[in-house]
């Protein structure tokens, strides 16, 4: 298993690249190193750096584009970031790590040259991306207290509401 | 006879003593569990409130001043969570201020007791695939803005891998013959390190030919296979029938033990 050049973390608020820029040699300590680290924002903050974040511009947006990663499917929005953000073709794949193998699809069949691990088939993205997940507000910088759960609240309603059809203005009519 | 509810004089509200955030009322005809009502003035679903005047003397001038507390009546035979606290479940995990992400959430009624508990700085995610209860959980949500309504397949994590951060507890209640395994998958995505875990386990529903005994003891075995460590394991009885509730703890990053490193250490130079 080659070492994890890119991180992809799709949240609430955007979308975040993350380069990793420090990694175990060995594929043994690998995992180990990890794990210890993303427990501490302090020594996680050296393993990874953040390349972009894209925000989304306004809940429409953040919709459209949940309903497409709940799908695997790349978004345009998506598309650009990651065309702006990793190396252009060489010799050398870029690997890219990403959660789900859906989207991974979605990514190789657009951009070739990049190659995608996913959490299934590699721990050591797994737990690089527990690391994002559980810092991630503090490793995006622009945002503020509070965001996150911010547009998670306002996402989960929209999300959840346009799987059951749901309307503030009708009431149920229960038939017992 | 429903006087006694009512509150007033009579009944005191203390705090369950082994969990921040939950609350026993006494000296009505039985005591009664209760959290904190996040909506005072409001049922969800047409419980009982009981509300308390405390007099604090918080003024600046030292005057008492009289407040209200509201409170909501928790039925241990409409939730496992509160069956399992009245069995005397050691760990709930759940306290304010932290993060729930809670597994068949169903129509949201034990839901808002959590939200309840947790408080205004903690957050319920709360996952229901049934587009039905799930319209009655987006409405008690609209009302409590510590619950994030996810109506989705508990079995794919990843689909709401936006809507969620990472939790300090997972609390499970999805009747599945695999729900070991789901409860595994959402962990090892949303789940913190050492971060609690309750799964109420209807025996039923995973196998109704075994003994219900013999259900519990696998189904805790699949959940060690999980990195999910149990704690305790108790009966739900009088309230429930054959289900038991499971107490556990997260741990993906085994503890290197001391001697080992010691010896590794030793061994360099």
């Amino acid at each position: 298993m080659a070492a994890i050049d890119f991180l992809l973390h799709e949240s609430s608020v955007g979308y975040a690249i993350f380069k990793v820029v420090h990694q175990a040699d060995t594929i043994g300590n690998r995992l180990r190193e990890v794990q210890q680290a993303s427990q501490d924002l302090a020594k996680f903050g050296k393993m990874i750096k953040l390349v972009s974040f894209a925000p989304f511009q306004g809940a429409a947006q953040a919709l459209e584009n949940a309903n497409d990663i709940s799908e695997g499917i790349l978004s345009d929005y998506l598309r650009s970031l990651l065309e702006m953000n990793l190396p252009k073709p060489s010799k050398k794949a870029t690997i890219l790590g990403v959660a789900d193998k859906n989207l991974a699809g979605s990514i190789k069949t657009t951009f070739p040259s990049i190659d995608c691990e996913t959490g299934d088939t590699s721990e050591v993205v797994q737990d690089l991306l527990r690391g994002i997940r559980l810092h991630a507000p503090k490793l995006l910088k622009q945002l503020q207290e509070g965001d996150v759960e911010r547009a998670q609240l306002g996402l989960g309603h929209a999300y959840s509401r346009a799987k059951v059809k749901f309307s503030v203005q009708k009431n149920d009519n229960h038939i017992i | 006879g429903r006087g006694g509810a009512r509150g007033g004089a009579k009944v005191v509200v203390e705090t369950f003593s082994r969990h921040p955030g939950v609350f026993v009322a006494r000296g009505g005809k039985e005591d009664m569990l209760l959290t904190k009502n996040l909506t005072p003035g409001e049922s969800v679903y047409g419980e009982k409130r009981i509300s308390i005047e405390n007099t604090a003397p918080t003024n600046g001038d030292g005057s008492a001043v009289a407040t209200k507390t509201e409170y909501r009546v928790w039925n241990p035979f409409r939730s496992k969570l509160a069956a399992g606290i009245l069995g005397g479940l050691e760990n709930i995990y759940i306290k304010p201020g932290v993060k729930v992400l809670y597994l068949g959430a169903a129509s949201g009624t034990s839901v808002s007791h959590v939200a309840d508990i947790v408080g205004p700085t903690g957050t319920v995610f709360a996952v229901e695939f049934s587009h039905r209860s799930g319209r009655d959980l987006i409405n008690m949500a609209t009302h409590r803005t510590n619950v994030i309504p996810i109506i989705e397949d508990a079995r794919h994590p990843l689909r709401y891998r936006m809507l969620v951060s990472m939790v300090d507890v997972i609390f499970a209640d999805v009747a599945q013959p695999d729900q070991a395994r789901i409860v595994g998958l959402n962990a090892h995505m949303y789940l913190k390190e050492k971060g609690g875990v309750l799964i109420s386990i209807k025996a039923n529903c995973i196998d109704s030919t075994a003994a219900p005994e013999e259900v519990f003891a696998r189904e805790v075995h699949k959940m060690r296979e999980e990195k999910i460590k149990p704690k305790e394991q108790l009966t739900l009885e009088p309230f429930e029938r054959d289900h038991c509730i499971v107490s556990a703890q997260y741990i993906r990053v085994p503890e290197v033990k001391e001697s080992v490193s010691k010896k590794a250490t030793a061994k360099d130079p």
